[in-house]
């Protein structure tokens, strides 16, 4: 083996370790310099969610661009079938609590179902953490007015039925009163200072 | 894609043991420091236990695991494939599986760059099936573009029509034989012709560069144009031809015939450490971008799967 041969071989070798510490050190400044991009990624995220016209403060469930048009909207499309629903089951409640027990009855487990589904239609609701406090107000005023309505539901004569009227009037106008107020407050555009 | 059951270092593309032909007895002490530094972890991986009633190797476990993952873009287009949603079809199927082919594309050239560092061989037959699910996926999207774009010209029009598409399908064309030829019969029957019809891959990876540019270009978004839309205010990770520079750079250095020779010098003098030490950086980078091309299968793909294509 020749010394030619084995220095050629040397300086081969020196070649490729050149090679891999230079791309290596400009990998490491690249990584470095990615790692101090993505620690702006918060700020810019807000500021491409506010360009395009996005609430960021209305983005907890990672939604990529929600508007307080879109939310309202989605609120609507949850809330407004359900007061319908309710209204009618209401209305052949009316109807049948002093003469037909079996039918007052049904009307009653009819609301029963539904708030019940409005209850895990609310649970899932992406409810920015502005209107949170009032987000749990509302499912909890839904729960007592269904527990009540289910309570009642469960009498076994007129007389009894119509004892829960009251309380059962109230239970629901509590949660109609929270409704309206969490659809004001989320038509509202949240301020700086609720930001999360 | 070049891959056989039964590892054989002279049959692969750009394969360590190749290159290194300097001094006869250095090879002679390398090939026996690297057999015997492989030997630890293959033979752990050969090992087999008890599952249920039969007797499974770790090595199988081990590659079911690391293999699975390739099948999810073909899986994520499933519902839309079943329903024949139209609509999720040219809405996200390009992204699904144009990302899900370029993903398997990299993890199949991931292969020899590990064998060559670690030594392992265990892992080796996951390069053919990365390999075919980068040409079914390559496949899949260019028949879902044909069928379901809405770029004029019919069937060839959608999938050749615009020049980042011709070098797509272009790429469809060269994945054909090799997902054709990519087994053990072909591999017999081709002989000494079957290396070089493999080395297509590089041109495959070569032209993505190109299709990437074509599509993406070479800058990323400032306010509402440019490439790597991405409501998350990165843009720069998003730019995809960006992550292809940066998962290439660590695949290419690693097949430089020098830095293979480097690499083979400072193993064999027992300093693999140095190796490691080395190319760490180029392998983070390399973690760095494919991370976003893997966040980029399961956002879209998600999408995909319940039938919502993204506009993103």
């Amino acid at each position: 083996m020749s010394e030619t041969y084995v220095r050629r071989g040397r300086e081969q070798t020196t070649a490729g370790g050149f090679i891999v510490v230079a791309i290596s050190a400009l990998a490491a400044v690249l990584v470095i310099a990615g790692l101090i991009y993505a620690a702006g990624t918060s700020e810019r995220h807000k500021q491409v969610l506010a360009a395009a016209g996005c609430e960021p403060n209305l983005s907890p469930s990672g939604l990529p661009c929600t508007t307080v048009q879109m939310l309202t909207s989605r609120y609507i499309k949850i809330s407004a079938p359900v007061t319908e629903q309710l209204n009618t089951d209401m209305a052949a409640y009316t109807a049948n609590e002093w003469h037909r027990l079996g039918a007052a009855k049904a009307a009653l487990t009819a609301e029963v179902t539904i708030e019940n589904s409005f209850e895990t239609s609310l649970a899932r609701f992406p409810f920015p953490p502005a209107v949170a406090p009032l987000a749990k107000a509302l499912i909890q005023a839904d729960q007592a007015s269904a527990k009540l309505t289910a309570e009642q539901a469960r009498s076994s004569s007129l007389t009894q039925l119509r004892s829960f009227n009251g309380r059962a009037k109230a239970a629901s106008a509590a949660v109609r009163t929270d409704m309206k107020l969490m659809r004001k407050a989320l038509e509202t555009r949240p301020t700086a200072s609720q930001e999360p | 894609m070049a891959t056989t059951r039964d590892y054989e270092p002279d049959l692969y593309p750009g394969d360590a043991s190749n290159t290194w032909n300097v001094e006869e007895e250095l090879t002679a002490g390398r090939e026996l420091q690297r057999r015997a530094a492989k030997s630890g972890v293959d033979e752990w991986m050969e090992v087999e236990f008890k599952f249920g009633g039969s007797r499974v190797k770790r090595k199988a476990v081990a590659l079911i695991l690391l293999g699975a993952p390739a099948a999810l873009p073909l899986f994520f287009m499933l519902p839309a494939l079943l329903t024949m949603n139209e609509n999720t079809f040219s809405g996200s199927v390009d992204d699904t599986l144009g990302t899900g082919a370029e993903m398997c594309l990299f993890l199949c050239l991931l292969i020899t760059p590990l064998v060559m560092i670690t030594g392992q061989r265990w892992f080796v037959p996951l390069r053919r099936w990365y390999g075919i699910m980068m040409a079914c996926c390559a496949i899949g999207d260019a028949l879902a573009a044909g069928l379901t774009d809405t770029f004029a010209g019919g069937f060839l029009g959608r999938v050749a029509g615009h020049s980042f598409e011709l070098v797509g399908f272009i790429m469809v064309m060269l994945v054909i034989p090799l997902l054709l030829t990519g087994n053990h019969w072909a591999q017999r029957k081709l002989g000494r012709y079957w290396k070089p019809l493999q080395r297509l891959t590089y041109v495959i990876w070569g032209l993505l560069a190109v299709h990437l540019m074509l599509l993406e270009g070479f800058k990323f978004q400032h306010g509402g144009n440019g490439s790597g839309f991405a409501g998350d205010g990165d843009p720069v990770f998003h730019q995809r031809f960006y992550q292809y520079s940066v998962c290439s750079l660590f695949l290419l250095t690693l097949r430089l015939p020098p830095v293979k020779r480097w690499i083979a010098a400072r193993q064999s003098e027992g300093r693999n450490w140095l190796v490691y030490l080395t190319i760490m950086p180029i392998f983070a980078l390399f973690v760095f971008g494919f991370t976003f091309i893997v966040s980029e299968e399961i956002f879209k793909g998600v999408d995909s799967f319940t039938e919502h294509p993204s506009n993103e």
